[in-house]
């Protein structure tokens, strides 16, 4: 019966786990990830710089002596699968910490897990706002950069660089998608920019001629996108196609084109401008090692996701440096206001909210690579604390 | 008013067409292999991938657009009539033949999805256009591939009605899904017309794959973009009515392309499965009927 | 029905039953939360598993959209929790009410075509709905609802704990077992035979002086209760609703569930959707690929056994009585 055997296999592993909790035991850490689906690729990334972070923590004597362990699970980017996981990592595996979440629904309902299972868990993927804004957890933390902080780096760098820019916004018809356009539309028309039309395009959509007509209409010298992954591809490529490209800038959040997607958009993505918290073309001594040892071993340039991820791992080793021990009280105590190193120069931990503040850049797509052509300080860019939990 | 034409409505017009030619020559798969076999191809989209990412690949690999066009309908032939002789003829004599070829080809979908992501990967390809460019007409802009497209697929689709009502082996095909005993008892072997059919009109849809994957690229999802809007063309249409499927295609999608001018464009689906439905409800045998019926 | 499937019937019942006894145990004792939470979970798919059967294994009729009243009725208790009130009764009442309303209004839709027109409906109906879940940002939108408080529930005599996961397994055991007890009750009735009647030859039926539409009607109303009160399960268990489970995945899988587990057996949905589960999770930490795997198992279940694991219980069960006979 399938019950006994688990009964059987749940004591084994409960004793095992008991004894692995002894003070010599490795620390093990959770990594969950989307590693099927439309987000494998940022699951891959995640997968590659975590380890490879936790090969280096680990070289250098572990946490506190003791070595990390991974454990990876896949989450599906479905909050119901993510949820189902989270517990097995918690209870089965007393992982102490899980990260690498993707999907935003599954950020949220892991927390909720982490908070009835007494420990932690993050995110270096999730842009949501409301994950350290109105939905806030003690026990969550974002190590990487949340919407408002992206709209902040690709405004500041438009008003700049396009002082009379006629925007049409675009985005994809959900609530991520709305809260993003209306986000960048603030944003940019309180530093000067004019908005001439918006469009919200059903998610999955194949044809986007369907707004060429308005957009046409609107006569813009910049196009925002807030679409991702197939949705962004397409709709770049067909504007181009039907020509609509020329003498535009386009401009977009930092998931319209990523690692994952720019090989199809391919000549379309020249140029596109987005607002995001990294670039493998950052130029300081952590970020040059880093993309070195990562083309080292994977043979393939890290992106935002892996250089957040790799961080993520190093700014549990230094919480847990600090407070002495992995018990989740004191580290969370050590967490508040912690600063700690990463390819993207110091981030520090904002005790109000639990979201990391780090230097956001203006980064645009040149022959395929993503360079940056525009900076904002971390205290500029992380914008107001709305977590009012604690 | 000139303008609203001009700018709005027309362009509206020819996206839609394009979109319909896609759409109809999925469509027509599915409703040959509904009027004849009588079998639901839950699997349908999958082909249309698999056109995709076959296209994908060969074009990789260094093969000239058109004779990649040439080849992924004859790699599919092959794969179809494998599929429809090792499963489908399987489960063909029991009495719960509609339920189990519908779970049966789901199934199959199933599977062929994960394969996709195992072999190509989760993320997005997109083949370049072998026509780039755009042309500029009474204010229209009309991108040459896209004209190519509507061009390709209007043959195709006479082509495909050519087939079927003007030759021989259309008769046969015709003959078999009107009466199978007395096909049978005319010395047609009733199964290698059903399987050959079944190869045909997934080959259609892969053809109809690699058509679009230069405008709306390969990715293992891909299956389900159109499957919903191609069941309502068929079923519209009539199952098993090619006239059907035509018109109701290019109808349907005009609907879609027109209405998301008035209606937010997140409800052009509800919409148009809502005329399924209606459809269902009031005209069940759509607006052509069958196969059987022409 | 053949004894042989009776007996199979018998047996898995009384196993499930045993095991989740000494699950509860097993909770009781070690303080086990991951298990019992995933049998549990197991347990509230496997109504919406039911459901299906009532409709395809019963009725004969394939629903590839139940997931619209499963994700209904899980929407409906979450908001009820948060919104209106913590009472685990007066929620599950509401649930039962519009759920029963709801599939009643449906049922006009959907029953107007059989078949693979009634499969097509369902489906494009789950799917209007999972959209408009995903776009209403009173709903939470596309991240969900977190934040579904947990519950201490009444009864006369004792209290159960929401967040304590043996006693809220035996709740939803309970709640399941009992959806299933009436089901099984109802194949006794007239209705039933009239259900039976209507999947075997419908047309026959009529000749004989039956109307179909009312009892079609009816199982279609039961099925939209059973999934809806199994959904409204759920956001008790994890805390949170999301819009993943009105998605077609969740239709399809309950449908692979019922037929790997035996379709009409009305327990086979229920034994599959406990294998599949505990099958799910941990190839899930092998290998990402799972999908291939559980494709493949149904396709040649489809194929070679379409009766399910409970067909092919009553096969052996059959061929071991002729033995004895002799």
């Amino acid at each position: 019966m399938k019950f006994a055997k688990s009964v059987l296999v749940a004591s084994i592993l409960g004793a095992v786990g008991l004894s692995a909790q002894a003070q010599q035991g490795p620390i093990k850490i959770g990594i969950l990830s989307a590693f099927s689906g439309t987000y494998a690729g940022i699951g891959q990334q995640n997968r590659w710089a975590h380890e490879m972070a936790a090969r280096e923590i680990n070289a250098a004597g572990g946490i506190l002596g003791r070595k990390i362990e991974l454990v990876f699970e896949d989450e599906e980017a479905n909050p119901a699968v993510a949820t189902q996981k989270a517990e097995k990592l918690y209870q089965v595996d007393k992982v102490e910490f899980i990260t690498g979440i993707v999907s935003s629904g599954s950020s949220l309902a892991v927390s909720q897990v982490a908070e009835r299972n007494k420990k932690f868990a993050s995110t270096s993927v999730s842009y949501a706002d409301s994950i350290t804004g109105d939905r806030c957890s003690p026990n969550f933390f974002r190590a990487s950069a949340r919407a408002y902080m992206q709209s902040a780096a690709l405004a500041s760098w438009l008003s700049k660089a396009r002082p009379n820019a006629s925007v049409f916004f675009s985005g994809p018809d959900y609530e991520m998608g709305r809260s993003s356009v209306a986000a960048i539309k603030a944003a940019t028309t309180a530093l000067g920019a004019k908005a001439v039309g918006e469009a919200f395009t059903p998610t999955g959509a194949q044809d986007y001629s369907t707004y060429f007509g308005q957009i046409r209409a609107a006569k813009p010298n910049v196009i925002y996108m807030a679409q991702s992954g197939n949705d962004a591809v397409r709709m770049l490529t067909q504007l181009n196609e039907f020509g609509l490209s020329k003498g535009v800038t386009f401009i977009g959040s930092a998931g319209a084109i990523t690692g994952q997607n720019i090989g199809a958009a391919g000549k379309s993505a020249e140029g596109f401008v987005t607002g995001v918290g990294y670039s493998p073309e950052l130029d300081n001594p952590e970020n040059k090692k880093f993309v070195a040892a990562f083309r080292a071993a994977y043979k393939a340039d890290p992106d935002v996701f892996g250089a957040d991820a790799y961080g993520v791992l190093y700014l549990y080793k230094a919480a847990v440096e600090k407070a002495g021990s992995v018990d989740t009280d004191r580290v969370r105590t050590a967490l508040k206001d912690l600063k700690w190193s990463t390819p993207q120069g110091v981030k520090t931990m904002r005790g109000g909210d639990h979201q990391a503040m780090q230097e956001m850049y203006a980064v645009q797509i040149q022959n395929g690579q993503f360079k940056v052509i525009g900076r904002v300080a971390p205290e500029d860019a992380v914008g107001p604390d709305m977590c009012t939990r604690f | 008013m000139i303008e609203y034409l001009q700018f709005i409505l027309a362009p509206q017009v020819v996206n839609g067409l394009s979109l319909g030619m896609a759409v109809v020559l999925m469509a027509l798969g599915l409703t040959i292999i509904f009027g004849l076999l009588d079998v639901i191809n839950m699997s349908h989209g999958e082909f249309y991938a698999a056109g995709a990412f076959a296209s994908v690949s060969l074009l990789a690999i260094g093969v000239p657009f058109w004779l990649m066009l040439l080849l992924v309908p004859l790699i599919l032939l092959p794969i179809g009539f494998l599929m429809e002789v090792a499963l489908i003829q399987r489960v063909y004599h029991h009495k719960d033949r509609h339920i189990l070829t519908l779970l049966l080809t789901f199934g199959v979908a199933t599977v062929l999805e994960d394969v996709y992501k195992l072999i190509w990967g989760p993320n997005p390809i997109r083949p370049e256009a072998p026509i780039g460019g755009a042309i500029e007409f009474l204010g229209l802009i009309l991108p040459n591939y896209r004209l190519f497209l509507m061009a390709f697929g209007g043959l195709l689709i006479v082509g495909v009605m050519w087939l079927i009502y003007k030759t021989s082996f259309g008769a046969i095909v015709r003959a078999a899904a009107f009466d199978r005993d007395m096909s049978a008892s005319l010395g047609i072997s009733v199964k290698r017309v059903y399987a050959l059919t079944f190869s045909f009109g997934v080959a259609i849809a892969g053809l109809s794959g690699a058509l679009l994957a230069p405008i709306y690229s390969a990715f293992p999802t891909m299956g389900k973009d159109f499957i919903l809007l191609a069941f309502t063309v068929v079923i519209v249409g009539g199952l098993g009515s090619i006239k059907g499927a035509v018109i109701a295609g290019l109808l349907l999608t005009q609907v879609q392309a027109i209405s998301s001018l008035y209606i937010p464009p997140v409800w052009t689906e509800p919409l148009v499965f809502t005329v399924m439905v209606l459809v269902l409800m009031f005209k069940p045998a759509g607006l052509f009927g069958g196969l059987k019926n022409g | 029905m053949v004894s042989a499937e009776k007996r199979a019937i018998r047996i898995v019942e009384i196993s499930l039953l045993v095991a989740s006894i000494l699950l509860f145990i097993f909770a009781e004792i070690t303080g086990d939360t991951f298990y019992s939470r995933l049998a549990t979970e197991a347990l509230i798919f496997g109504g919406l598993a039911l459901s299906v059967d009532l409709l395809l294994g019963l009725v004969g009729l394939l629903s590839l959209g139940q997931a619209f009243y499963f994700g209904f009725g899980a929407y409906l208790s979450a908001v009820m929790l948060k919104q209106v009130a913590p009472s685990f009764w007066l929620t599950m009442l509401v649930v039962l009410v519009t759920s029963a309303l709801l599939g009643w209004v449906t049922s006009y839709i959907a029953l107007r075509s059989r078949g693979v027109y009634f499969a097509l409906i369902t489906f494009g109906l789950a799917q209007v709905a999972a959209k408009v879940v995903y776009n209403t940002r009173a709903l939470g939108a596309s991240d969900g609802m977190i934040g579904v408080p947990i519950l201490q529930i009444d009864f006369l005599f004792f209290r159960l704990d929401s967040s304590d996961p043996g006693q809220f397994f035996l709740l939803v055991f309970a709640v399941i077992a009992l959806m299933y007890g009436v089901l099984r009750y109802i194949t006794h009735t007239p209705m039933g035979a009239i259900w039976h009647g209507i999947r075997s030859n419908e047309n026959r039926l009529a000749y004989v002086g039956f109307k179909s539409k009312g009892p079609k009607q009816v199982a279609f109303v039961i099925a939209a209760v059973i999934a809806a009160v199994s959904g409204a399960l759920y956001p008790m268990l994890r805390g949170f609703v999301s819009p993943e489970l009105l998605f077609f995945s969740v239709s399809g899988n309950a449908v692979v569930t019922a037929v790997l587990g035996g379709v009409g057996s009305l327990v086979g949905p229920l034994l599959g959707s406990v294998l599949l589960t505990f099958f799910k999770s941990v190839i899930g930490t092998w290998t990402v690929h799972h999908h291939i795997i559980i494709g493949t198992a149904f396709v040649i279940v489809v194929i070679f056994a379409p009766r399910g694991i409970l067909g092919a219980l009553s096969k052996r069960l059959a061929s071991g009585s002729d033995r004895k006979g002799e």
